[in-house]
C-alpha cells in the first residue's frame, strides 16, 4: 500500500509541473543619433539652479515655477538667457536672497553670469519671463511675473535694466503666470498680456493632507477661487493703460498658465489663446475696436470632448498642415491626454492629436513650442514634462513626478514620436516647466533651453547636423509692433512654397528667441521671401543668401550689413 | 488541449487501479503485482517500459481490463484522446462494474467537451457507489454547470433520503434554486450549510449574490465581507467574491481577489477577463490593457474579449491597435452594437466622420435606447455642420438619458454655434451641476453588455 501511495504522490508531481514560460525575443539596445545633446554646467558656465522653496507644507506656488527666455539683450546678435527664480514672499523666507539670473552669451558656447550688472536679479517669488521691446528703442526689456507683484526691466541700452514697473503700471498684484507681448490694436506698439492664476495667500491656510499617510501634497487648483487675467495697452510714452475690463478680459476669470497670441481667424487681430488649470480654456478672439470675445465653447477649445474642464498648462499656436490656418496646442495633467486642435477655418477646431496622446497619456505637460528643428521647412514639436506633485508616485504609481520631455516629428498632417531615437535627454527624467527655443550657437538649428522646477536648467544644442538648407530672419520694425508679431512670412524653395504667421508667446512662462528660422529642405537657393507686415506693408525678398541670418527693416527690405 | 484535466484523468486513472476494490481486480490476481509496478512506471514518466510491459501482458491477455484503462491512461497522457477512449470503452465493455474505467471516460469526456457523455459516465459510477459524495457532489455540479437544473435538484434531494447531504452538496443545491430563481429556497439551503460550516465561502457568497439581486447592498456587503476571509486560496471562490464584489462596487476588494486568483491559477483566463473590467472600473486604463491583454494570449479568438482589449485602447488613444481588435470582434459580433459604436468613436478620432456617421446609425440601429450612440452621432453631425441632425441626435440622447453630462455638453456646443449663447449658456450650467454628481469618470454607459458576465 506504502507503494502504491508513494506512486501515486510522485505521478501528482510529474503531472503538477509547471510549465516552461515563454521567453520573449530579447530585443538589443536600440542605436541613438543625438539631435538635442546637453551642454554641461560646466561647458555653457550655467551654474545657476533653480531653487523652488520646497516645504513640508507644500505651498502651491513652489511647484509651479518657473520660466525662462532666449534673449539678445546686448543687440549683439547672439541669444542671451534669462533665468526665473523663486524668492521671498508670504509663506517663505529665503535664508540667503535667490536671484534670478541673466546669463550673457560669449559667442563660443559660454555664458557669463551678468545678472548684477544688469540689475534683474527680481526678489519676488518668481514665474515668468517675457522679453519684448516695450518702448520701441531697439533694445529688449524684460517682464517678470511673480507671485506676488510683477516687475519690468527696461533695457538701457547698456548692458543694464531699471525697474520701471510703477512708472509703466504692469505690475498686476496677485499672482501671475505666464505673459505675452503682442500687438492686439494694431497700433504699432507691443502691449502686455499678463496671465491671471488663483486667489492664493498663506492665510487661506488652504494646505492639502493625505491622511492615510499624514504628510502634505500639493493642492489641485481647484480649490482655489480664479482670478482675472490682465491686459494693459501700451501708451507709446512708456506706461500702460490697464484695459482688462473694457477689453473684456476681465471678464473671464481664470486660473491661467499658458498663452499664445495668433489669428485663428485670418482677420489681422490678433487672439489669444489661454490654457486654464481645471477650467475651461479661453479663446480670447479679438473683434476690432479693443474688444475681445471668449470663444472656447463654441470653437471646441474649452474642454474635453465630454464637456469635462482639464488641466491646461503650456500651449501654442501653429499652421502645423499648412493649410493657411493657426492650429492650437494644449498641454495637460496625466491621463487627461494633450490635444491638437485643428483649425476647421469657420473659428471652430477639431482635437487630432493622433500619435501625441497615446504617447502623453501619462505625462503632464509643461513647456512646449512648435519648431523646425530639422529646417526640413515644417513645425516639429517638442514637449516639456514633469508632475507639479511630488507625492504622485504613492498615490499614482504609474505616473511619475519627474517626466522625460518628448520631441515630435511633423510628417505633413500628423506627427511622429522620435523621442527615442533623438538624444539621452529624452530618457531622462525632469521635473520639466519653462522651456524656450532659440538659436544660441547662431548655427541655424533652434536649440532648447529647458527649466526644471527645482533643479538645474537644461540647455539642449541642436546637433542635428547639416542636412538641409536654412534662412534666418530678423524682423525690424518701423511702423508695425517692434517684436513683427503678426506678421505673414512666407518663402518659396525648392519648388515648395510655405507660410508662417509670427505669433507671440506661447509654452510655459518663457520667452523664445525672436528671429525666425526658415526651413528650406535639401534646396540650394531660396526663390523668394515676402513678408506682410502687421502694419499691412508688404516686403518682397529677392537674391538671397542661405544658411545665414539677415535683418529686414519693414518697408526696406534686407538691412545692409 | 485542457491540461490540468488530462494530469487529473491520469492521475485518477492510476488512482482507480490503485484503490479499486480487491474483487475487481481478482481476476488478475496473477498480474496485479505487474500492474502495480507499471503503474509506478507510469508515476515516474518511465512511459516506454510501462508500455511495453502492458503491451506483453494484452499480448497474453488482450481482454485484460485493467491493463486496457492503464493503457488508455499513457494515451491520454500521450495526448491522444480518441485512442484513450477507444481503450476505456473495451475496458468498461468486458466489464461494466468497473468504476475507474467509467471515471476515467468521465474526465476524458470533459476534456473532449462533451459535458452530457460525461454525466452519463458519472452516473454509471454512481450507480456503482451510491454513497460516494464526491461523485454526486461532481455530477450536481456538472449538471448545473450545463443548465439542467432540474436534473441536478433532483439529484440532490434524492441523496438527501439515505443520509443528511454533506455541506458541499447542500451549497449546489442552494445554487440550483438560486439559479430557478427560488430565492426562499435557494437561501434555506445555503443558511443550512452555514449551519454546519459557519464560515463556507460558497454559501457566503451565495447568500450575497441573493441579497443583491433583492437590492439589499448591506447585507451583500456583510456576507461578502465575511466569505472574504475564507477564501484566500481558492482561486474560483475568489473570482466568484471578486465578481460579486464587482457588481456590489467593491472594486478594490474584487482587484484584491483577482490578483491573488491569477496568481494561485495563472491559466486561467477568465479571471484576467474580469480584472480586466474591474481595472475599467477603476478608470486604470493601463492595467486593464495588461489584463486584457493576458486574457487574449490565453483566448486568442474571444470576440468579447477582443472588444474589450480594442475599447481600452480606445480610451488610450492607441487608435491603429484598437481599431484592428474592434474590427476582429465585429466579425464575430455582428449584432453588438458597443463594436460599431466604438469603430464610430476611432472614425471620429480619424477625423472620417462620414464613416463615423454609418458606425453610429448602425449602432443605435442595434440598439435604438444606446444614449452614448446617439450622443457621437450628434457629435458627428456637429463635426459635419449639420446642425438641424445634431440637435435631433442629442435631443433623443436626452431624452434616453436624461442626465447624461455628455448629451447636454454637446447641446451646449451646438447653441454656442446657433449663436443661442443663452441656451447654451443653460445647458452648461446643467452640465457643471450633473458633473459633480457624476464624479470625475468619463466612460459612463459606454458599455452596454453586463460586464459580469463570463468571455465569449
Amino acid at each position: 500500500m506504502k507503494t502504491r501511495f508513494s506512486a501515486l504522490l510522485v505521478l501528482f508531481a510529474i503531472l503538477n509541473l509547471p510549465v516552461r514560460p515563454q521567453s520573449d525575443t530579447p530585443s538589443g539596445p536600440s542605436k541613438v543619433n543625438a539631435i538635442f545633446t546637453e551642454v554641461s554646467p560646466r561647458a555653457s558656465g550655467i551654474t545657476w539652479v533653480h531653487n523652488n522653496a520646497h516645504s513640508a507644507e507644500r505651498y502651491l506656488p513652489e511647484t509651479v515655477g518657473a520660466g525662462c527666455a532666449y534673449l539678445d539683450y546686448d543687440n549683439d546678435g547672439w541669444m542671451d538667457i534669462y533665468l526665473v527664480n523663486s524668492g521671498a514672499s508670504d509663506f517663505y523666507i529665503p535664508p540667503a536672497p535667490l536671484e534670478n539670473a541673466l546669463y550673457h552669451n560669449n559667442h563660443d558656447g559660454t555664458f557669463t553670469d551678468v545678472t548684477d550688472k544688469a540689475a534683474v536679479a527680481g526678489g519676488k517669488f518668481g514665474m515668468g519671463v517675457a522679453a519684448g521691446d516695450y518702448d520701441g528703442d531697439g533694445w529688449q526689456d524684460i517682464y517678470v511675473t511673480n507671485y506676488g507683484g510683477n516687475i519690468l526691466y527696461r533695457n538701457n541700452g547698456n548692458g543694464t535694466f531699471t525697474d520701471v514697473t510703477d512708472k509703466a503700471g504692469v505690475a498686476a498684484s496677485g499672482w501671475s503666470t505666464c505673459a505675452v507681448w503682442f500687438d492686439y490694436d494694431n497700433d504699432g506698439k507691443l502691449d502686455l498680456f499678463v496671465s491671471g492664476f488663483v486667489f492664493y495667500d498663506k492665510s487661506q491656510k488652504i494646505l492639502c493632507t493625505d491622511e492615510i499617510r499624514s504628510s502634505s501634497y500639493y493642492c489641485v487648483p481647484r480649490l482655489f477661487k480664479p482670478r482675472q487675467s490682465f491686459l494693459f495697452r501700451n501708451k507709446g510714452n512708456g506706461t500702460f493703460a490697464d484695459v482688462s475690463q473694457e477689453s473684456g478680459i476681465a471678464s473671464s476669470p481664470g486660473k491661467s498658465f499658458g498663452a499664445v497670441a495668433t489669428d485663428v481667424n485670418n482677420d489681422g487681430l490678433m487672439d489669444l489663446f489661454v490654457a486654464n488649470d481645471t477650467m475651461p480654456n479661453f479663446l480670447f478672439v479679438n473683434q476690432g475696436g479693443g474688444k475681445f470675445e471668449e470663444m472656447g465653447l463654441p470653437a471646441g477649445v474649452a474642454y474635453n470632448e465630454n464637456g469635462k474642464p482639464r488641466s491646461g498648462m503650456g500651449v501654442d499656436a501653429f499652421d502645423y498642415d499648412g493649410d493657411g490656418w493657426q492650429d492650437l496646442f494644449v498641454a495637460n495633467i496625466d491621463k487627461e491626454f494633450f490635444s491638437l486642435y485643428h483649425n476647421q477655418k469657420d473659428l471652430t477646431f477639431t482635437d487630432e492629436p493622433g500619435e501625441i496622446a497615446p504617447a502623453t497619456h501619462l505625462l503632464s505637460g509643461w513647456g512646449l513650442k512648435f519648431f523646425d528643428y530639422d529646417n526640413d521647412g515644417d513645425a516639429d514639436l517638442f514637449l516639456v514634462n514633469g508632475h507639479p506633485d511630488d507625492m504622485i508616485e504613492k498615490r499614482m504609481p504609474t505616473v511619475k513626478y519627474k517626466e522625460p520631455p518628448l520631441l515630435f516629428e511633423n510628417t505633413g498632417r500628423s506627427y511622429k514620436n522620435v523621442s527615442a531615437q533623438s538624444g539621452s535627454v529624452f530618457s531622462r527624467q525632469l521635473t520639466g516647466r519653462g522651456m524656450a527655443a532659440g538659436d544660441f550657437d547662431n548655427d541655424g538649428h533652434i536649440d532648447v533651453l529647458i527649466a526644471n522646477n527645482g533643479d538645474a536648467p537644461i540647455l539642449l544644442r541642436n546637433t542635428v547636423g547639416v542636412h538641409n538648407n536654412w534662412l534666418g530672419l530678423q524682423l525690424i520694425a518701423t511702423k508695425s509692433n517692434p517684436a513683427a508679431v503678426g506678421a505673414i512670412i512666407t518663402w518659396q524653395a525648392g519648388g515648395v512654397k510655405r507660410t508662417r504667421l509670427k505669433t507671440g508667446g506661447g509654452s510655459y512662462l518663457s520667452s523664445h528667441d525672436p528671429r525666425e528660422v526658415l526651413g528650406l529642405g535639401t534646396a540650394s537657393k531660396i526663390d523668394q521671401v515676402e513678408i506682410r507686415w502687421p502694419s499691412g506693408k508688404l516686403d518682397k525678398l529677392t537674391n538671397l543668401p542661405i544658411n545665414t541670418y539677415i535683418k529686414v527693416v519693414e518697408g526696406e527690405g534686407i538691412l545692409k550689413k | 488541449m485542457n491540461r490540468p484535466l488530462i494530469k487529473a484523468l491520469i492521475a485518477i486513472a492510476l488512482f482507480c487501479f490503485l484503490m479499486s476494490p480487491p474483487c475487481a481486480r481478482a481476476q488478475a490476481s496473477d498480474s496485479s503485482k505487474q500492474l502495480e509496478r507499471i503503474a509506478a512506471l507510469i508515476s515516474e514518466n518511465r512511459i516506454d517500459d510501462a508500455e511495453r510491459q502492458l503491451n506483453l501482458i494484452l499480448t497474453t491477455t488482450p481482454n485484460n481490463s485493467l491493463a486496457l484503462n492503464l493503457l488508455g491512461t499513457i494515451r491520454a497522457k500521450q495526448q491522444r484522446l480518441d485512442d484513450a477512449e477507444a481503450l476505456f470503452s473495451r475496458a468498461v465493455a468486458l466489464d461494466k462494474e468497473f468504476l475507474g474505467a467509467h471515471m476515467n471516460l468521465a474526465y476524458l469526456y470533459l476534456i473532449k467537451g462533451a459535458p452530457d457523455k460525461t454525466i452519463s459516465e458519472l452516473r454509471e459510477v454512481l450507480r456503482l457507489d451510491p454513497s460516494n459524495p464526491d461523485v454526486s457532489y461532481k455530477l450536481a455540479h456538472l449538471l448545473l454547470s450545463q443548465d439542467r437544473i432540474d436534473e441536478c435538484i433532483a439529484l440532490i434531494e434524492e441523496q438527501k433520503r439515505p443520509q443528511p447531504l454533506p455541506v458541499p452538496l447542500i451549497v449546489v443545491l442552494g445554487d440550483a434554486y438560486s439559479k430557478r430563481g427560488d430565492v426562499s429556497r435557494a437561501e434555506e439551503n445555503y443558511l443550512q450549510a452555514l449551519n454546519q460550516q459557519s464560515t463556507n465561502a460558497s454559501a457566503l457568497l451565495g447568500l450575497a449574490q441573493l441579497a443583491q439581486r433583492k437590492g439589499d447592498s448591506k447585507n451583500a456587503a456583510l456576507y461578502l465581507a465575511r466569505a472574504k476571509d475564507s477564501i484566500k486560496d481558492s482561486p474560483d471562490l475568489l473570482y466568484s467574491f471578486a465578481r460579486m464584489a464587482l457588481n456590489s462596487g467593491m472594486v478594490n476588494e474584487a482587484l484584491a481577489a483577482l490578483k491573488r486568483a491569477i496568481e494561485l491559477k495563472p491559466s486561467e483566463s477568465r479571471y484576467y477577463y474580469s480584472y480586466g473590467l474591474a481595472w475599467l472600473q477603476k478608470a486604470d486604463l493601463q492595467e486593464s490593457e495588461l489584463a486584457f491583454r493576458e486574457f487574449i494570449k490565453r483566448q486568442p479568438d474571444s470576440s468579447q474579449g477582443q472588444m474589450y482589449l480594442g475599447y481600452v485602447l480606445l480610451k488610450l488613444k492607441k487608435i491603429a491597435e484598437a481599431r484592428e481588435w474592434l474590427e476582429k470582434s465585429a466579425q464575430k459580433e455582428a449584432q453588438t452594437p458597443e463594436i460599431f459604436y466604438y469603430l464610430g468613436l476611432i472614425a471620429q478620432e480619424q477625423a472620417d466622420y462620414e464613416r463615423a456617421e454609418e458606425l453610429f446609425e448602425k449602432a443605435v440601429r442595434l440598439e435604438p435606447a444606446f444614449a452614448q450612440a446617439y450622443i457621437a452621432l450628434g457629435s458627428t453631425y456637429l463635426k459635419l455642420k449639420d446642425f438641424p441632425r445634431a440637435q435631433t441626435a442629442l435631443q433623443t440622447a436626452v431624452k434616453l438619458r436624461p442626465d447624461d453630462s455628455k448629451a447636454h455638453y454637446n447641446l451646449a456646443l451646438l447653441f454656442a454655434r446657433l449663436k443661442d449663447q443663452q441656451r447654451a449658456q443653460d445647458e452648461m450650467r446643467l452640465v457643471e451641476k450633473l458633473r459633480s454628481a457624476e464624479g470625475q469618470t468619463d466612460n459612463k454607459n459606454e458599455i452596454l453588455a453586463p460586464q459580469n458576465s463570463g468571455p465569449k
